[in-house]
């Protein structure tokens, strides 16, 4: 299992570092795709079927197409983004998050964190589990959710059809 | 598993750093917005791996991560509307064109 | 003191009051007010003609006792010394008085016709009542402060009236040289006053046996300078004073100058009163000339007589030689001073005396004669222009007639019986003194009688066609007659003011029938000379020349020219002075100026000082450098917003950070 855990780590590591270094926007879409793979990747490993399945489903199959589609409707010069794809003065934002990345390695080093081994006898996904739940303690969230998702297509589709409503 | 738990938590951190250095440097906005995704999904990650080590036996860690996914698509959904608008009047997605509230 | 007399003592005051109030009233009128003016004048002198009158008689019955009734009062204190004033009656002063009232007033009637068209008629009168004031002030003052505050008054309304047509520059000229040149006498009388009051330690003439004038033969006893008493030694200072305001020789030379002023100034101020200020001061400080004599002299009182002898003699020498009507009669006034000094320098107080009583009278007479002839001759003042005016002007020639021949001395007229006394006393003094004054008197008579012919006899040699002379108006013709009577009869009471006086000056001692006749006998070859020169062949014409010039050639140019005294004090002393001034401009501007510019440098340095040092760089620096930061802080920290996300996601970040720090180091 530990090969396992390496290899998909490195795989969803790698990804998202090209996702945020490639040139081309399509590029770095796809290796965003790949982390995905990677995360869900993990998800299975951990024992969290219907997570790992919900997110393929979801990021892959929505955000990521919508992403896609974003970078479609926003091209306007050749597909590339400009000479320099780092905005100026880049090395502040690095070394910020080099920081940020430093202080939370270091927070997980801490004795408490590393003393607790695995004990994945318990943890189950199951789906039936998890549909029960939905319908029964959750099913406030869950409506609520559905509404929020409602809200949010409804507001994207206003916001970005405006324009193209005013010119006819 | 023979995975600390440490390690799937570095993992996640550094995730989450690199996400956070693609939304601090890029000057693309989508770019930005992808870096934001991968923060996210540093964090869930960060959510599963707690409920696999300790909390395996309750199912609300991972009701936690679903409807965090779900919102998550859904911020992006209006997130990418937004530059989709940005862009019309802007004509460009850089970020740093976009100071008009410069002080 | 007997109490009348210490009553009528303390109503003195009034007698100068009266026209010091009508001064401080007319110079409050308009120039319009004229009428107003004129009366007040005349009203305010005839009170105090009156008063005067009141005290003369209120003296005339008492003998040899209680004189001189006095009045004295502190006017103020400061810490324990007391300024006292006071106020006399004897008399002198009662004498003095009633001349001064009544020639005055006179005098004031005959002005209002003289002034009658000039446009300052109103402040011409506020001048003359103040001057009537300042010089009643000082015949009735028992004190050297009130004596000498109207004895520079009186030189302040002489300024004022000779100048009084001060838009000509001569007229201009003139009041400035007989203050100045009085004012250099004054400084030997003030000096003089002071050293009296130093040792006597009151300004008091007379107080009850204290006045200074009582310890006159304490005096006598002390030692003064240059070896003389102290008593003559105050005396000698206080007649310099007499010799700049009655115009003795050296500072005569002011009193012709003076005729620039309208001619009842003349009358009254050069004539009658102010120059005999100087006698009348002798006379009053006399105690001060005759303690300690010897041999009824001391050394002041034969200075004095040498002086009044030469001054006598040297004006009448001038006056021969004058062609103005007013500057002949001016050098009479001159050379008669002289005779008044030389009989009080003679130790004849009461000569001096009735001589200055009797001279008033008919050199007032004279000079507001000769107005009348002026005015009469439409403003002409030179005597070669003038001529048989007998004819045209009946009235003036009589009283200017009887004038003359008082001032000749011939009898039975006034200034016989003055002169008379007066040569007698110089003649038991000192008989050189006394031939020299006998010329003197000839020469009276001689430049008298040529005036007299060349005014009034022969014919009119000025223009004609109307311009001949006339007669002038009732208002000034009337004076002159009443002038005229005390001309003729005054000097019958020479007699009287002896035993008046109540000095002991004995009876004639030997001598006075020869003085007497020879007098007389000078006084007619005079007449007869100047008939023989001028009466006998008048001049024809405006331009003929004096015969004397042909006669006496160039003594004539010098007699002609005041024998070029002017001229010397020009070039020496008047040169001297100019010089001191331009030195002392000089000084001022280098010395006082540089001084002044050195402190203004000074300053200006320091304030650019605490300019550079303390305003510009501290507090403006300062200031400047506060507003600059703030301004430059704030430039830094608007950096910050910079519109764009990226940049405040970072410092978001970084906050987290610190937030994340802080929270891992406490724990």
């Amino acid at each position: 299992m530990n090969t396992a855990f390496w290899i998909i780590s490195i795989i969803t590591v790698l990804g998202a570092v090209l996702a945020i270094t490639l040139r081309n926007l399509v590029h770095c879409l796809l290796s965003l795709v790949v982390c995905f793979f990677g995360i869900a990747a993990h998800y299975f490993l951990l024992r969290a079927e219907f997570l790992g399945v919900a997110q393929i489903l979801i990021y892959i199959g929505a955000v990521a197409v919508l992403i896609l589609f974003a970078i479609m409707l926003t091209r306007h010069v050749t597909g590339m983004e400009g000479p320099r794809e780092l905005g100026g003065k880049w090395w502040m934002g690095a070394s910020t998050a080099g920081i940020i990345g430093v202080l939370l390695w270091w927070c997980v080093r801490r004795e408490v964190l590393t003393a607790m081994w695995p004990s994945s006898e318990k943890a189950q996904g199951l789906v039936a589990v998890i549909g029960k739940a939905l319908v029964s303690e959750w099913v406030v969230p869950f409506e609520a959710l559905a509404v929020l998702l409602t809200a949010a297509l409804v507001g994207a589709v206003v916001i970005a059809l405006e324009e193209v409503v005013r010119k006819r | 598993m023979s995975i600390p738990l440490s390690y799937y938590l570095t993992l996640s951190a550094i995730l989450f750093a690199v996400g956070l250095c693609g939304a601090l440097t890029r000057k693309n906005a989508i770019i930005v917005l992808m870096a934001i995704e991968i923060m996210f999904n540093a964090a869930i990650l960060n959510l599963i791996v707690f409920w696999h080590y300790r909390f395996g036996a309750s199912v609300t860690p991972q009701m936690f991560a679903i409807f965090a996914i779900a919102i998550a698509a859904a911020e992006s959904t209006v997130g990418l509307a937004l530059v989709i608008a940005v862009y019309r009047h802007y004509r460009s997605v850089d970020v740093d064109e976009m100071r008009s509230l410069k002080g | 003191m007997d109490e009348h007399l210490y009553e009528l003592a303390r109503q003195q005051w009034l007698i100068p009051f009266f026209p010091l109030v009508a001064a401080a009233v007319q110079s409050l009128l308009k120039r319009e007010q004229r009428k107003l003016s004129a009366g007040l004048c005349l009203l305010a002198m005839g009170t105090s003609c009156v008063f005067a009158l009141r005290a003369l008689f209120g003296t005339l019955n008492y003998g040899n006792s209680g004189w001189p009734a006095h009045v004295n009062f502190t006017w103020f204190e400061f810490g324990s010394t007391k300024l006292e004033l006071g106020f006399i009656l004897d008399p002198l002063t009662a004498a003095m008085a009633m001349m001064v009232t009544f020639v005055g007033l006179v005098i004031f009637i005959f002005a209002t016709g003289y002034m009658a068209e000039d446009e300052n008629f109103t402040r011409f009168f506020c001048f003359m009542s103040l001057f009537a004031a300042a010089m009643l002030g000082l015949v009735v003052a028992n004190n050297l402060l009130l004596f000498f505050i109207c004895w520079e008054l009186v030189g302040l309304c002489s300024y004022l009236l000779i100048g009084f047509w001060y838009f000509k520059p001569s007229a201009a000229e003139a009041m400035k040289k007989a203050f100045i040149t009085t004012r250099i006498g004054d400084v030997g009388f003030f000096i003089g006053i002071l050293m009296l009051y130093w040792r006597s330690g009151t300004l008091n003439l007379y107080g009850d046996g204290q006045g200074a004038l009582e310890q006159a033969e304490k005096f006598a006893l002390m030692q003064g300078w240059f070896g003389w008493s102290l008593a003559s030694t105050i005396a000698l200072l206080l007649f310099f004073g007499a010799m700049g305001k009655s115009a003795q020789f050296p500072l005569h030379v002011w009193l012709p100058d003076a005729m620039e002023g309208p001619t009842p100034v003349s009358a009254l101020i050069h004539a009658a009163t102010m120059v005999a200020a100087g006698v009348f001061m002798v006379g009053r400080m006399f105690p001060l000339f005759t303690a300690g004599a010897v041999n009824g002299t001391t050394p002041v009182l034969q200075f004095v007589m040498w002086v009044g002898c030469f001054t006598a003699l040297f004006s009448a020498t001038i006056a021969v030689a004058q062609n103005d009507i007013k500057r002949v009669l001016a050098y009479s006034t001159c050379s008669q001073l002289g005779f008044m000094m030389m009989a009080l320098g003679a130790g004849g107080l009461v000569a001096g005396q009735f001589h200055l009583l009797t001279h008033a009278f008919f050199k007032a007479l004279l000079f507001l004669g000769s107005g009348s002839v002026i005015i009469g001759c439409h403003h002409e003042q030179d005597m070669m222009r003038m001529g048989g005016l007998r004819k045209y002007m009946p009235v003036t020639f009589v009283t200017y007639l009887i004038g003359m021949l008082a001032l000749v001395g011939v009898p039975p007229f006034a200034g016989f019986f003055s002169k008379d006394e007066v040569l007698l006393v110089t003649f038991q003094q000192n008989k050189v003194a006394w031939a020299l004054a006998t010329f003197a008197a000839f020469l009276t008579a001689f430049y008298m009688t040529r005036q007299m012919f060349l005014v009034f006899g022969g014919r009119w040699r000025g223009g004609h066609g109307g311009h001949e002379p006339h007669e002038t108006p009732w208002n000034m013709t009337v004076p002159l007659v009443i002038l005229s009577v005390f001309a003729v009869g005054l000097g019958w009471f020479g007699g009287k003011y002896g035993h008046y006086m109540a000095t002991d000056e004995g009876e004639a001692g030997s001598g006075k029938l020869l003085v007497m006749a020879l007098s007389v006998v000078v006084g007619l070859i005079g007449i007869a000379l100047g008939w023989m020169i001028y009466g006998r062949k008048p001049l024809a014409t405006a331009t003929d020349a004096d015969p004397l010039q042909a006669k006496l050639g160039v003594l004539y140019t010098w007699l002609q020219h005041k024998w070029y005294v002017d001229e010397i004090y020009e070039a020496t002393l008047i040169r001297f002075t100019m010089s001191c001034g331009r030195f002392f401009r000089l000084v001022d501007k280098r010395v006082v100026d540089g001084a002044l510019h050195a402190i203004a440098w000074t300053a200006w340095g320091v304030s650019q000082v605490f300019r550079w040092g303390g305003d510009e760089f501290v507090i403006n620096g300062g200031f400047d450098t506060g507003c600059e930061s703030v301004r430059g802080s704030s430039h830094l920290l608007s950096k910050l917003q910079s519109g764009r996300v990226q940049d405040y996601f970072r410092v978001l970040c970084l906050g987290t950070a610190v937030l994340l720090l802080i929270y891992f180091l406490k724990t």
